[in-house]
């Protein structure tokens, strides 16, 4: 897998000892890109989360028993295992802020690129994107409504990233390095308890370079080599312990 | 027998002179005819009375918001800053302000340079070139020229092509990565 | 010459070759790809200016302060708004998808009346002329017309209680919540005066007693900013919190313990506590504190409360331990679920804050005025929240009080949403004549024979005054941020246009000039707008803030205007002697669990069943297919031989659901989780018939002597079937 490096690194650091699991992250992702509902979304083959909450268990007995939520959105490798299998280009990492992309018009739909990603965070649209009547006209203008057929994932909400570079322009300030707040995705923006945190891993005046210094942040599946932009942080050992597959004579 | 044979093989290169002739016809004359239907505008707007007779510039009506992006086409809010009631004599305007303004109706005016959902573009970032490298200069015009659409993918005849941005981009050195255009 | 077969195919062939030198085939090839990608039943985006518009979103029970986005004029996207203190920028799950509600296919089109077994539209005059006639035949008879509002804090509940006094009509009710059982706790047994509020955000040690406050119990995201604020990342927590209850809930899970307490063993696990305080020499200035004293030291013992709640006496003590370290510690107690929670645990959490010495003190519970009204006509305050909707329906099933000939209901559903709901609904359903002003076609607006329907929140005048639990009072305008998307009236405006056609006057023209009054009563009370000062700053002096000039612009902007006043006790008491009947829990063995309903909001509220973006916030062990789940312990589900997927049948005292079985070691042994927010009958195809509705097994007993309706800790047994 090829590495890929950038000045600026678009990141999050979600601090999961503040996630309470409660899904507004989710709901607040897919109303912005435009997802539309399923009847039975219990069938969690076909749902499209781009964001999802996953619920994690210390796997004690009561009272032992500890939880924690887990959001995961697309890691956006460094390293990504998704780009190399891709047969026609339809998804890359080749873009300074080190966003995976995914073009929908250009994807045929072979899913391989959902095979090699080893955090789930690819979905396949097996069916046309269905809202109720008068609903499409909540659609936001930043993502095109893909067919049925097509591959999607999280992008980071990369359209707010061009309006933000955007008003940079308009307001003459260095697109590659203008204010924060003008660029968090939606899940960042509605997270209720702040477990979010966006920014640039390069920029030290982000928050979020400060915070992957952390003893307690950790990335999921460290040791496959994929380098993911997106940082967790927990105190509990057994949440980070949780973060990596582990053989039996690996201690905690 | 040997003329009817020699008269048979100059049939067959004639015939199949005729066929690549009547190809190239079809194919640079007549399909191109063919693929487009001609549309126009549901309301003759004149720019010519607008620039020269208002003395209006162009960026009182396709013009910058604040946070940068490009307001494109004016809507009724706009139109309606002088056009709430009929003030001229034609029909193209009376058209406009009972069947379109008074309605509270948006006027669906067809796009030159229609772009698909799935694209990207900022204007300000192009800010640099000249509005006519890419739009038909319409500022002297009396009446829109047609709207030429594509039978086939809808798309209107002067739709910019991706590899027409690739070449520009690469050419200034810009990156052409994936996300810097789609959405 | 003519042409023969060969010429021909020469032909042929040379116009294919030809072809290859013409755009067609590339062209075609090109096109027709590009048609592949734009499917005519895909939708399209449509552009426009992107603006904001602040308002209050009340799709949550506390309501959100919201930025909605919108793109050419039209509603896109809710956003949190940064410069309101009731949600700080962020946002619930269910307030998230509120724009998208707004088309929501349960959406009621217009005014509609019943004709047999379906619903025919009308006019809005046609409605009101209908009404009028009905009402006019109730007036002067007290018990002939009542109402129920499922909105505790906007002052709308100023102009509909005020019609119905107006037309001599006492039956004012709201649906069932814990800011009432505090009210008649704190101003009705305790003698108190004012609203009890909890300054979390001032607290270093906060112990939530039941209330899920992470999750869905009060000011759901005001409590997540302040647990956020107090634990920075990367940083030494500022603040800890402990949550006691039988599930490991949302709240449980970031908290730095948990404490497993059975539901009914609550209160007096807060007594408990309150023990180790008395013996440590606490007390509180009250008439009756020798009393209070008196029962917790004979009736609380640690070895007493591991009898009636079964925990470990070092876990009590550990606990009081860490209480009694902290600076500025904090109980909060409520019901899991918001509701049904009694008065004893109320007046417990209450004693025990006043133990430790925190009324009115910087991050302690606060005492605050009483809201101001407007409508004169209206029910005061008080005497609004010391109204008990349950009883009443009870009273009126058992045929101990007088079946209304007209009922009205107001963003409510008491058919679905109120405990041992079936018989509830019977009771409502003999009311001769009902109204409904629900926004969706709901199960009680499925059951009335007039819909009336109100805009979406997003659409209209509203407002929100403190909500119960907000640590300082608070009051923040919702205005219409678009049209109705449908043939809406809102509801105070009908009601004030239907009084007067009746003659009655309000004093008021319309909701809007209502609201402006109490902008005006407000700013005349002193108070600031929050964007100017946290008003948990201004509490505790880190910060001041000049009184706010104009309420009523500012509030149009989207800022809230708050106030840290706090209203002296004069004749505090503990209400010991009512305390002492009240709080012990009574075993029954033919129903040996105790339901633990839990409130998720991404799941829904008491008035909004899931909105369609939320179903994929539901976990498969939530719901899946058309059922919904309960969740057990290993230990249970071995007591009673469940596997995992069973599906079981729970059957209470007075009704019985379905569900599937998650095992999860989440939950204390002895206690079924169940989930409110699904089983819903009326709706629409996202929700309707999915799972089973909770409701329907929760029990309502009487508390002893305080009479207070109670249904957390209902019993229920369980069957695999």
């Amino acid at each position: 897998m090829t590495h890929h490096e950038f000045k600026v690194k678009w990141g999050m650091v979600i601090d999961l000892d503040k996630c309470t699991g409660c899904g507004a992250c989710m709901v607040a992702c897919q109303v912005e890109n435009n997802v539309a509902p399923m009847n039975d979304a219990s069938n969690k083959l076909r749902t499209l989360t781009w964001m999802l909450v996953y619920e994690l268990s210390n796997h004690k007995d009561f009272p032992e028993h500890e939880t924690a939520f887990l959001p995961r959105p697309c890691m956006q490798c460094g390293a990504p295992s998704c780009v190399p299998v891709c047969p026609v280009v339809a998804t890359d990492k080749n873009e300074e802020g080190g966003i995976v992309s995914q073009i929908y018009p250009r994807c045929i739909g072979c899913r391989y690129c959902m095979a090699a990603c080893p955090y789930h965070a690819r979905y396949f649209n097996w069916l046309d994107p269905v809202f109720p009547k008068g609903m499409d006209k909540t659609l936001t203008p930043e993502v095109s409504p893909r067919p049925r057929g097509v591959v999607e994932k999280c992008s980071f909400c990369h359209t707010r990233l061009n309006n933000a570079r955007q008003r940079a322009r308009a307001e003459d300030v260095d697109p590659l390095d203008f204010p924060v707040e003008w660029y968090q995705p939606a899940c960042a923006e509605a997270c209720p308890t702040g477990a979010i945190t966006f920014g640039d891993l390069n920029n030290p005046k982000h928050e979020v370079n400060r915070l992957i210094k952390s003893p307690y942040a950790f990335r999921l599946l460290e040791r496959l080599g994929t380098d993911p932009q997106v940082y967790y942080m927990s105190r509990r050992d057994w949440v980070r312990y949780q973060g990596d597959n582990h053989l039996a004579h690996e201690k905690h | 027998m040997k003329e009817m044979q020699i008269v048979r093989q100059s049939g067959g290169a004639l015939a199949f002179l005729a066929g690549v002739l009547a190809a190239l016809v079809i194919g640079w004359w007549i399909f191109p005819q063919v693929l487009f239907s001609k549309q126009e505008q549901p309301i003759r707007f004149s720019h010519q009375v607008h620039v020269v007779g208002q003395d209006m510039a162009c960026d009182d009506c396709h013009f910058y918001r604040e946070d940068g992006s490009f307001a494109g086409l004016p809507t009724n809010e706009k139109c309606g800053e002088c056009h709430e009631d009929v003030m001229g004599e034609d029909p193209a305007e009376e058209k406009y302000v009972t069947e379109y303004y008074q309605e509270g109706k948006e006027v669906p005016w067809l796009i030159y340079q229609y772009q698909p959902d799935n694209v990207y573009f900022s204007h300000n970032a192009h800010q640099q070139y000249d509005c006519t490298e890419c739009h038909p200069n319409l500022a002297d015009n009396d009446s829109p020229p047609p709207y030429y659409r594509n039978r086939i993918s809808g798309y209107s005849k002067d739709t910019m092509k991706m590899w027409r941005c690739e070449r520009c981009h690469a050419q200034n050195h810009v990156s052409n990565a994936c996300y810097v255009c789609h959405k | 010459m003519g042409l023969d077969r060969r010429g021909f195919i020469h032909l042929i062939v040379g116009g294919a070759v030809g072809t290859l030198f013409t755009p067609i085939p590339w062209k075609f090839a090109d096109d027709l790809s590009i048609w592949t990608q734009n499917w005519p039943w895909i939708p399209r985006l449509k552009h426009g200016e992107e603006a904001r518009t602040a308002t209050i979103s009340k799709m949550c029970a506390a309501g959100c302060a919201v930025n909605i986005r919108t793109v050419g004029g039209r509603p896109v996207a809710a956003e949190g708004n940064p410069n309101n203190v009731l949600s700080q920028g962020g946002l619930c799950p269910l307030c998230a998808a509120g724009v998208q509600m707004m088309y929501s296919p349960s959406r009621l089109p217009g005014p509609m009346k019943r004709e047999n077994d379906s619903f025919k539209q009308i006019t809005w005059d046609e409605a009101a002329a209908l009404l009028a006639d009905k009402l006019n035949a109730t007036v002067g008879k007290d018990g002939k017309l009542a109402m129920i509002s499922g909105d505790e804090s906007g002052t709308i509940n100023e102009v509909l209680s005020g019609f119905a006094a107006a037309l001599g009509a006492t039956d004012y009710y709201l649906m069932p919540g814990d800011g009432q059982t505090s009210s008649r706790v704190w101003t009705g047994l305790m003698g108190g005066e004012g609203q009890i509020g909890f300054d979390l955000e001032n607290a270093d040690l906060t112990l939530f007693i039941g209330a899920d406050a992470l999750e869905s119990w009060g000011p759901t995201v005001r409590n997540q900013k302040a647990f956020s604020a107090s634990r920075p990342g990367g940083e030494k927590p500022k603040a800890s919190y402990i949550y006691a209850g039988p599930v490991q809930t949302r709240t449980a899970a970031v908290s730095d313990a948990w404490v497993p307490v059975l539901p009914e063993g609550l209160a007096s696990f807060t007594l408990g506590l309150c023990y180790f305080l008395v013996k440590n020499g606490a007390s509180v200035d009250t008439r009756d504190f020798d009393s209070f004293k008196n029962l917790v030291m004979s009736h609380y013992t640690p070895d007493k409360v591991e009898k009636l709640v079964g925990l470990k006496p070092d876990t009590l003590q550990d606990l009081s331990r860490k209480l009694a370290q902290a600076k500025r510690p904090l109980v909060v107690v409520g019901s899991e679920f918001g509701q049904g929670g009694g008065q004893a645990l109320q007046a417990a959490g209450a004693a025990l804050n006043l133990l430790m010495g925190r009324l009115n003190q910087p991050g302690g519970m606060i005492a605050m005025p009483e809201a101001p009204k407007v409508v004169d006509a209206a029910l005061d305050r008080k005497d609004l929240l010391a109204k008990d909707l349950v009883s009443y329906l009870m009273n009126m099933e058992k045929g101990r009080a007088a079946t209304p000939d007209v009922l009205m209901v107001y963003e409510a559903n008491p058919v679905y949403a109120l405990p041992q709901s079936e018989a509830m609904a019977k009771a409502l359903a003999k009311i001769p004549f009902k109204v409904s002003f629900s926004t969706y076609m709901d199960e009680t607006a499925a059951l009335c024979d007039l819909l009336l329907p109100t805009p979406h929140s997003l659409e209209r005048f509203d407002d929100v005054y403190t909500p119960h639990g907000l640590g300082f009072s608070a009051w923040a305008l919702a205005k219409p941020v678009s049209k109705p998307a449908c043939d809406n009236l809102n509801s105070a405006d009908f009601t004030l246009k239907l009084a007067k056609a009746m003659n009655i006057d309000l004093g008021f023209e319309d909701f809007e000039s209502v609201l402006q009054a109490k902008a005006e009563q407000l700013g005349a009370m002193g108070g600031f707008f929050a964007d100017e000062a946290a008003p948990w700053d201004v509490r505790s002096g880190a910060a001041s803030a000049e009184a706010a000039s104009d309420v009523w612009d500012g509030a149009q902007e989207g800022k809230a205007w708050c106030s840290v006043a706090t209203v002296d006790q004069r004749a505090l008491r503990l209400g010991a002697e009512v305390l002492a009947k009240a709080a012990q829990p009574s075993p029954d063995v033919s129903y040996p669990l105790s339901v633990s309903p839990t409130l998720q909001l991404n799941v829904g509220s008491q008035k909004v069943a899931t909105p369609p973006q939320n179903l994929t916030t539901i976990r498969n062990t939530e719901l899946r297919g058309k059922a919904s789940f309960v969740q057990v312990c290993g230990q249970t589900a071995g007591k009673y031989g469940l596997s995992e997927g069973a599906m079981v049948k729970l059957t209470g005292p007075r009704g019985e659901c379905a569900a599937k079985v998650h095992i999860t070691e989440r939950v204390m042994p002895g206690v079924v989780e169940a989930p409110l927010g699904f089983g819903h009958s009326a709706w629409d195809a996202y929700t309707r018939g999915k799972g089973d509705n909770t409701y329907k097994i929760l029990s309502v007993t009487t508390e002893p002597g305080t009479g207070e309706t109670v249904w957390t800790g209902s019993k229920v047994k369980i069957a695999k079937i």
